[in-house]
C-alpha cells in the first residue's frame, strides 16, 4: 500500500486517503465526538433511590453525596429522599464520588460511583439498599 | 540535456570570479545555523566544562582557580564516584550479552519463514518507546510484592521469599541492566540483519559444498563478515546505555545505597540537587574520557572505522 | 511437510521471544484496567472487573492535555528546524568551498560528544540566553543534528549534476535549488531526519529535567516522572498514564513502521 503504487488515483484522493490521514482523522472524529457528548451531559445530576432490606422505598433518608479530595472523601451535599424513594443531587463536580443514605431505624448504606467524566449525569441503575448490619459501625 | 550542459559550462567560466565569492558567502551562511548550535552546544560545553573542573565555582560564588583539587577529591576520596564508575563499567559490559541474544534472534528471522516481518516489528517495537515509560513497565514487572517475576519465581518455587529486587543491593544492578537490554535488543537485531543481508549467498553454497556444517559456516562465515555490524551495535548500545539517565532515574534513581548509580545520574544529582557544577564538571571529563577510550577501542578491535562517516 | 517439521523450533523460539517482548506490555495494560486491588496476591493473569476508570483518574489527577501539547509543540519545533537546518548545511557539504575540510572535522569531532556530557554547560548557556523554561529552551540543542546533517549530504551527492547546473543556468538561487530541486528527490532522507529528531525530541527525558522549572512547560516524559514521585506505585492510574504516553508512540510506530526501520537503521550506520 504504498503511495506511489497507484498514481492512477487523483492526487488530492491520494493525499487524503492514506493511513497518516485516516487514522488521526478518525481519532480526531472520536474526541470531538466524545467532547460533544460530555457537553451536553455534564450538569452534574445524580440521581438514585433508596430502599430497605426488602426492597421498599424509603422516604426520608438523608442522602449524603461525598467528593473525593486528594485522599479522602469530603462531604459535598446532602438531601432527603421523595416519597418513592428517589434523590437527585444537581451539581455533582467530581469524577470519583460516594453516596451514603441513612435512616434511623432501617439502616445506612453507602457506595462508591465512579463517572467516567466530571460532573456527568447519572441516574443509578441500582438503589441504595439500606441495612440493619452496617448501623453498628 | 547535452546543450544545456554545454551553455552552463561557458556560463559558469564567465561569471567564476563573482560567483565564486557569493558562493562561499551563501554556502557559509547555510552552514551558519548549524555551526552555532554546535558551538553552542557541543564545543564550548565541552571547553567550559574543563574549564570548571580546574575551578572552584558555584552560581553565586566568583571561580577561583584550584588546579586538580576536584580530581583529587575524585579519585582519592569519593567512594560515590568509584562505584559509578565500576557501575558504568558493568553496564558496559554487559552489551555483549544483548548483542549475543540478538545475533541468535537475527539469524533465525533471517531463515526463511513465514511471519518474519511479523516477528522483527514485535521484537523491535520496545525500541523507539520512551524510555522513561520502560523504566515504569520494568519496576512494575520487578515490583516485591505482585511483580510478575516475583510471581513467576515464586509459583515455580524457585525462591519462598519474594525478592525485592529493585531494593537490593545485589540485584538492582542486573535488573536495571536486564531493562536495558530488552530495550535495545530489536535495535541490535535490527542492526544485524542488516548486516547480514549484505554477505553474498554464494558464499554458504561454497563452503556447503566443501562439506562445512552449518556450525562451522557460522564461525568462518557469517561471524567474520558480521564483525563490523557486531561492533556498530557495540559502540551504539554502549553509548546509549552508559547515558540512560532516564531508566535508572526512574528505576531506582541510584539506589539502593548507590549501587545503581552511574556516572551520568551522579553528575545531574551532583550538579543539580547538591549545586556542586565544578565537581560534577570534573566528572563529566573523566565521564567523556572513558567514553572516548571505549569508542576508539572497539573501533580499532573491529578493525575499520565503524560508526565514522566516509567523506570525499 | 519436510519444510514444516524443519522450521517450527525456528518458531518456537521466535514466538518465547515475542512473547518476552511483549509480556511487559501486557503486564501494564492488564494494570491499568484491572478493577481488583492491585496488591492482591496472587495477582490475576486476566484483569477481573476490567474497567477504565484509572484513565479518568489519570485525567483529572494532571494536566496531560497541556503536557501532550508540550510535547508536541517542542517536537514539531525540533523537527522542522532539523529538516530545514540539516538539508541547508548537508547541502553546503556537497560543495566544494574553502574550510571545508575544517567543517568536516568539525561535525565528526562533535558527534562524539554525546549530549549528556555536556549537561552543566548547556543548562547555563540557556540560563544565559534567558531561555530556560520555555519552548525554544527545550527545543534548541537538538536544532540540528550531525548523523542527519550526513544522511542529507548522502542523499544530495547522489543527485546527478548536470541537474543542477541546469537549474543554475535556468536562474535559480542556491535557495530555491535545495527546496525545488533537491529535497523533492530526497525524501528518504527526509523521512529518517523526521523520524529521528521525532523520537530523539518526544523521548527526551534529561534535558526537559533539567531545563524546566514550572509544570507549565513539562513534557510528557517529565510529567509521567513526576507523576510517580507524588502518586508512588499505589494505583493503576500510574499504569493507565504509562499506557496514554506510550500509545501515540506505538501507533505512529506501527503507522509507518517501514519508515521507522528504515530510519533508524540509516541514522545509525551513517552515525
Amino acid at each position: 500500500m504504498s503511495l506511489e503504487e497507484d498514481l492512477a488515483r487523483p492526487r488530492w484522493k491520494r493525499w487524503l486517503f492514506n493511513r497518516f490521514v485516516l487514522v488521526p482523522g478518525g481519532i480526531g472524529i472520536i474526541a470531538i465526538v466524545w467532547n460533544a457528548w460530555v457537553f451536553t451531559h455534564n450538569h452534574g445530576t445524580v440521581a438514585g433511590r433508596v430502599v430497605d432490606a426488602k426492597g421498599a422505598p424509603v422516604e426520608g433518608a438523608e442522602v449524603k453525596l461525598w467528593v473525593f479530595n486528594f485522599t479522602t472523601f469530603v462531604e459535598q451535599a446532602s438531601t432527603q429522599t421523595k416519597a418513592d424513594g428517589s434523590f437527585e443531587f444537581a451539581s455533582n463536580p467530581s469524577h470519583n464520588i460516594q453516596l451514603s443514605a441513612e435512616k434511623a431505624g432501617v439502616g445506612r448504606s453507602r457506595i462508591p460511583v465512579r463517572l467516567y467524566f466530571q460532573s456527568e449525569d447519572i441516574s443509578l441503575k441500582r438503589p441504595l439498599q439500606l441495612s440493619a448490619a452496617e448501623t453498628g459501625k | 540535456m547535452s546543450v544545456t550542459a554545454m551553455d552552463s559550462s561557458v556560463a559558469r567560466s564567465r561569471f567564476t570570479e563573482r560567483r565564486s565569492t557569493r558562493k562561499a558567502v551563501l554556502i557559509w551562511s547555510f552552514l551558519a545555523p548549524s555551526l552555532v548550535i554546535f558551538l553552542l552546544y557541543r564545543i564550548l560545553p565541552l571547553a567550559w566544562n574543563v574549564l570548571l573542573s580546574f575551578e572552584a565555582w558555584s552560581p553565586l560564588k566568583p571561580a577561583v582557580f584550584i588546579g586538580f583539587d576536584n580530581y583529587r577529591e575524585m579519585f582519592q576520596d569519593d567512594d560515590v564516584f568509584w562505584q559509578a564508575l565500576w557501575n558504568t563499567l558493568g553496564i558496559i559490559a554487559s552489551a555483549p550479552l544483548g548483542i549475543a541474544i540478538a545475533l541468535g534472534l537475527a539469524l533465525l528471522v533471517n531463515s526463511n519463514i513465514r511471519g518474519r516481518d511479523v516477528y522483527r516489528t514485535l521484537i523491535f517495537l520496545s525500541y523507539p518507546l520512551m524510555t522513561v515509560a520502560v523504566a515504569i513497565i520494568w519496576r512494575w514487572m520487578f515490583d516485591e510484592r505482585v511483580g510478575l517475576i516475583n510471581y513467576v519465581a515464586r509459583s515455580l518455587h524457585l525462591t519462598d521469599q519474594p525478592i525485592p529486587f529493585l531494593n537490593s543491593f545485589t540485584w538492582a544492578l542486573p535488573c536495571v541492566i536486564a531493562a536495558n537490554i530488552w530495550q535495545m535488543l530489536g535495535f541490535y537485531m535490527i542492526i544485524i540483519l542488516t548486516g547480514l543481508q549484505t554477505i553474498p549467498g554464494n558464499l554458504y553454497e561454497a563452503a556447503e559444498i566443501d562439506g562445512a556444517n552449518s556450525f562451522r559456516r557460522f564461525l568462518r562465515i557469517t561471524l567474520p563478515l558480521l564483525r563490523p555490524s557486531l561492533f556498530l551495535c557495540f559502540v551504539i548500545g554502549m553509548l546509549n546505555s552508559v547515558t540512560s539517565f532516564d531508566l535508572i532515574y526512574v528505576m531506582t534513581n541510584g539506589g539502593p545505597g548507590h549501587a545503581t548509580e552511574i556516572l551520568v545520574t551522579y553528575i545531574y544529582k551532583l550538579a543539580f540537587n547538591q549545586t556542586r557544577f565544578d565537581y560534577a564538571a570534573a566528572i563529566t571529563v573523566v565521564f567523556f574520557l572513558l567514553l572516548l577510550a571505549v569508542t576508539w577501542g572497539a573501533n580499532r578491535l573491529s578493525g575499520g572505522n565503524v560508526g565514522a562517516v566516509e567523506y570525499d | 511437510m519436510a519444510r514444516q517439521r524443519r522450521h517450527w523450533p525456528i518458531h518456537l523460539v521466535l514466538i518465547a521471544a515475542c512473547f518476552v517482548m511483549l509480556v511487559p506490555f501486557y503486564w501494564v495494560l492488564k494494570t491499568s484496567v484491572s478493577g481488583e486491588n492491585i496488591f492482591s496476591y496472587p495477582p490475576s493473569i486476566i484483569p477481573r472487573d476490567p474497567h477504565l476508570f484509572y484513565y479518568v483518574d489519570v485525567w483529572y489527577a494532571i494536566p496531560f492535555a497541556r503536557y501532550f501539547l508540550n510535547s508536541v509543540v517542542v517536537s514539531v519545533l525540533t523537527i522542522i528546524a532539523n529538516v530545514v537546518l540539516n538539508a541547508m548545511a548537508g547541502y553546503s557539504l556537497t560543495q566544494a568551498f574553502a574550510g571545508k575540510q575544517i567543517v568536516l572535522m568539525l561535525f565528526l569531532s562533535c558527534m562524539m560528544i554525546p549530549f549528556q556530557a555536556t549537561i552543566i554547560p548547556a543548562y547555563l548557556i540557556t540560563g544565559k540566553l534567558g531561555l530556560l523554561d520555555s519552548y525554544l529552551g527545550l527545543a534548541l540543542p537538538m536544532f540540528s543534528t550531525i548523523i542527519c546533517i550526513f544522511v542529507f549530504k548522502a542523499s544530495f551527492d547522489a543527485v546527478p549534476r548536470s541537474l543542477l547546473d541546469a537549474a543554475r543556468v535556468d536562474g535559480l538561487s542556491e535557495w530555491l535549488i535545495i527546496w525545488k530541486v533537491m529535497m523533492p528527490l530526497a525524501k528518504a532522507a527526509v523521512a529518517t531526519n523526521v523520524i529521528l529528531s521525532f523520537i530523539w525530541s518526544w523521548n527526551n527525558f534529561m534535558w526537559p529535567l533539567i531545563a524546566t522549572r514550572s509544570q507549565d512547560m513539562q513534557t510528557l516524559p517529565l510529567g509521567l516522572a513526576r507523576f510517580i514521585s507524588y502518586q508512588e506505585d499505589t494505583t493503576g492510574a500510574l499504569y493507565a498514564f504509562c499506557i496514554m504516553v506510550l500509545a501515540p508512540g506505538i501507533l505512529l510506530f506501527l503507522l509507518a513502521q517501514k519508515e521507522f526501520v528504515q530510519g533508524l537503521t540509516t541514522g545509525a550506520t551513517k552515525g
